[in-house]
């Protein structure tokens, strides 16, 4: 069925087609039309506004830490507060912040940039988004409640076993997990349909955006990592607490250790599933703002995929100081110091794309180049834990504290803001005050440094991590002090920037449907995108579609506007192959997701919630695809 | 009204029941997943393994081989009945889908419940050392995905009697046959270390 298709000149009667098409693709109002939406954008949004709320959540309760920590002896927090708000700062930001916002930007940009109006899934996509709400809620219900689990966001056995941890608080933060990991897979294996079968005519692979490359990357190996937090959570925690296994018991056969293994094995590619996505937005960012096409295409790509394989043979550099055989230790540190260079390439190419680009210097480049400075300083001190004899010495230390914050927020938090302002005019149709964007960043990027440079310090001095106070000789005081300050321009930074998306929402210029002459296809659509996302979906014609001249530009005609149709397309080349009609909203998603939630919670407490919750969403699943309607049948 | 260049699409066709289909592919992930998850599960028993001295320890006996095989056996044949549902989808043929699911769904139970029986007679539960833990844990895992698939393959069943058998649910009986190939085929390195690996490394 793959054959070429010529294009035609015709003329189209697009005011029509796009009366159809907003018709088709309305989302019906009221709350009940508010929970069954499915459209891509919809639910890219919760998940990104949601996220964002998560973060906020999870900045306060380090606030909370640093303020702790500002003076020795401090007696503001309790030492059973202070280990339940670090667990739930490191949860938090894990898995109900950076994982998710990573996938909200997916779900969101990924069918615009692919030039297709929805993802393939839309039911599996809300119903992921309501399992990731549901989850969310479900851990502050536990904080709040004072369960909120004090193990770390690790929850080490045996600490977090049946013998060290009775009550519930270990219990609510694996269950937690379930719900997020649900939420992960579900977007990871809709995106990944997505990217391979629904392109764009002719967006060949190496056409891909490289942002669509970060998010098929990520998704499989959100599909091969997270299969082992489950395990981790739910049969050595949930079912050792509950039913009596012996996973992680040593007294019985099992071992903690294996838990650490498990535990890792998805804990570092975790690192490079909210890292990945935010390569892909600095590649958009700098396309758009050198005003070139990216330099080393193929080179980019190729380190993506390299960094996931190698990031799943790194994890036991987390258990250096367990008394490893050593040959395997030095291993890892191979394999870690190797991921330096997947990671070295794609600096230098957008180095190459910078340098010989014209730069245009917007509040996101600036962002960027935020990235370059703290995540190339975090990428050093990583080559230094990576060697074993250095590890063992600042092993638990604020040290590790500072280096995986310098990773993350420099490797994932500044390309997000960035990617937060480049995108702000197609989210909702205004301009974000640059100005006010470069002040965010420069309080946000001194306000950094601020607060983590010192924990370095901290760490050579020998503080360890997680501890609730300190004896003033121990001489941490003027670094703490340092890093709470820090904290705190952070936090205006932070509040800045609210206030800025807030206002420009509003008030800003209008932006037009490209603000930045980008070149693909996301910027090809209005701004905000309606639901429909094109009336004729584009054609795919160069890496960068937008910067050939409009002429040569192509659509696709014949997608039937009554019903929500994508054309699907061939997996290499992208030829057009059949039409497919997605499923129109549903509330079934929603109650499913609420179903499953009732057996999941009670499996918090007795092991036989996981039937009842089996059968529970059974029903919400027969509901959900149960036949109904004759209009999605017509050929 | 402008004129553009354009490429109709109207006539191709809608709907395409096999490996194009972007639902075979989120299936495809979800076998990833699933088996990630098993993969892991493996590495688990002999890890577990390496820290005790006896496999199984001492009172617990050593997994019979009759009805695990009848098991394996029961459960490839099963295949045929998704095989055959798969080919009669593509071609629309209602009755054809019918028989193949239902040859699928009477195998398969037989399968499951010769695993029943298998249980019924064990002297171990996962209460018994960590050896019992994964061993129930590996069971209990892939019996329940066998089961979650045979309730949706019944569902479908009834669709297709109820004489629903749009693409749409013809590409649910293509994909569910995706499905239950993993779940047999998975099942074979998992039976291999749950039934043979106590006579493989066990010894005391």
């Amino acid at each position: 069925m793959s054959t070429l298709i010529e294009p035609t000149v015709r003329t189209t009667d697009v005011d029509r087609e796009r009366a159809e098409l907003e018709r088709t693709w309305a989302n019906s109002g009221g709350l009940f039309g508010w929970l069954s939406a499915t459209t891509h954008q919809t639910i890219g949004m919760r998940y990104i506004v949601t996220a964002f709320l998560f973060l906020l959540a999870g900045g306060v309760e380090a606030l909370l830490m640093r303020l702790q920590l500002a003076r020795p002896d401090s007696t503001l927090l309790s030492a059973d507060k202070y280990n339940q708000i670090f667990t739930v700062h490191g949860s938090t930001m894990m898995f109900l912040f950076a994982v998710p916002v990573m996938e909200g930007m997916g779900v969101y940009l990924v069918p615009l940039m692919l030039g297709t109006r929805n993802v393939a899934f839309p039911r599996l996509n809300a119903f992921g988004y309501w399992m990731y709400v549901i989850g969310g809620l479900f851990l502050y219900w536990g904080l709040f409640t004072n369960t909120g689990p004090d193990v770390g966001w690790f929850a080490y056995t045996p600490l977090s076993g049946p013998q060290f941890s009775p009550g519930k608080r270990v219990d609510v933060w694996a269950q937690m997990i379930t719900f997020t990991e649900i939420s992960a897979m579900c977007v990871a294996a809709e995106l990944a349909a997505t990217i391979l079968k629904m392109r764009a005519p002719r967006m060949t692979l190496n056409r891909i955006p490289l942002f669509c490359w970060g998010m098929l990357v990520q998704s499989f190996m959100v599909l091969f990592a997270m299969p082992a937090v489950m395990v981790a959570s739910n049969i050595f925690l949930l079912t050792d607490r509950t039913i009596g296994t012996h996973f992680a018991n040593p007294a019985e056969g099992g071992d903690p250790l294996l838990y650490q293994h498990v535990f890792w094995f998805f804990g570092h590619p975790e690192v490079y599933i909210i890292f990945i996505p935010a390569l892909g937005m600095i590649s958009s960012i700098i396309d758009t703002n050198t005003r070139r096409t990216i330099f080393g295409y193929p080179a980019m790509v190729l380190s993506v995929v390299a960094t996931a394989f190698i990031g799943f043979g790194l994890w036991v550099h987390h258990m250096f100081a367990t008394g490893l055989p050593q040959i395997g230790e030095a291993y890892f540190t191979a394999a870690s110091m190797m991921i330096g260079i997947t990671s070295g390439v794609q600096i230098f190419c957008w180095l190459a794309t910078m340098w010989t680009g014209r730069i245009r210097w917007t509040a996101s480049m600036h962002f960027v180049a935020g990235f370059f400075a703290i995540f190339v300083a975090g990428g050093l001190t990583g080559i230094m834990l990576a060697a074993i004899p250095l590890d063992l010495q600042v092993h638990d230390t604020f040290f590790v504290v500072a280096h995986f914050h310098y990773v993350l927020i420099g490797g994932a938090l500044f390309p997000l803001f960035g990617g937060f302002h480049h995108w702000f005019p197609k989210f909702t149709g205004r301009m974000i005050d640059e100005r006010l964007g470069k002040i965010t960043f420069w309080l946000l990027f001194i306000g950094f440094n601020l607060t983590f440079f010192p924990m370095h310090i901290l760490g050579l001095k020998g503080m360890t991590r997680r501890i609730y106070t300190y004896r003033s000789e121990m001489g941490w005081d003027h670094a703490n002090a340092l890093a709470t300050v820090g904290a705190f321009v952070i936090l205006c930074g932070g509040i800045l920037f609210i206030m800025n998306a807030l206002t420009s929402r509003k008030n800003g210029a209008i932006a037009g449907a490209n603000p930045w002459d980008s070149g693909t296809f996301e910027w090809a659509a209005d701004s905000p995108p309606r639901h429909y996302n094109f009336v004729l979906p584009p054609v795919c014609t160069s890496r960068y579609p937008l910067w050939t001249p409009p002429k040569e530009r192509i659509g696709v005609t014949g997608l039937r506007t009554t019903r929500r149709e994508v054309l699907v397309t061939s997996l290499m080349d992208a030829e057009p192959h059949h039409r497919y009609p997605l499923p129109h909203s549903s509330i079934w998603p929603f109650v499913t997701a609420v179903l499953a939630t009732i057996g999941l919670l009670g499996s918090v407490f007795q092991f036989q919630w996981y039937y009842i919750g089996c059968a529970l969403a059974t029903v919400g699943l027969v509901g959900w695809f149960w036949p109904r309607g004759q209009r999605e049948l017509e050929p | 009204m402008m004129p553009q260049r354009t490429i109709d699409v109207s006539h191709l066709r809608t709907y395409e029941i096999s490996s194009e289909a972007p639902l075979w592919w989120g299936q495809v992930c979800l076998a990833f997943v699933e088996g990630t998850m098993f993969c892991i599960l493996i590495a688990m028993y002999f890890y577990i393994r390496l820290s005790m001295d006896m496999w199984p320890p001492r009172g617990i006996q050593i997994p019979e081989e009759v009805l695990p095989a009848v098991c394996v056996l029961l459960l490839l044949a099963s295949c045929v009945g998704s095989y055959l549902a798969s080919e009669a989808a593509k071609k629309d043929d209602r009755g054809g889908m019918i028989r193949g699911l239902v040859l699928n769904l009477v195998l398969a139970s037989a399968g499951i419940i010769c695993r029943a029986i298998n249980w019924h007679g064990w002297n171990f539960s996962w209460r018994s050392t960590a050896y019992g833990s994964i061993t129930w844990g590996i069971l209990f895992l892939h019996t329940l995905d066998v089961v979650a698939d045979l309730v949706f393959t019944t569902v479908l069943v009834i669709m297709l009697v109820l004489g629903y058998h749009s693409p749409r649910q013809r590409l649910g009986v293509h994909v569910d046959s995706i499905v239950w190939y993993f779940l047999v085929a998975i099942w074979i390195p998992l039976y291999v270390t749950v039934f043979w690996g106590p006579h493989i490394v066990g010894a005391p």
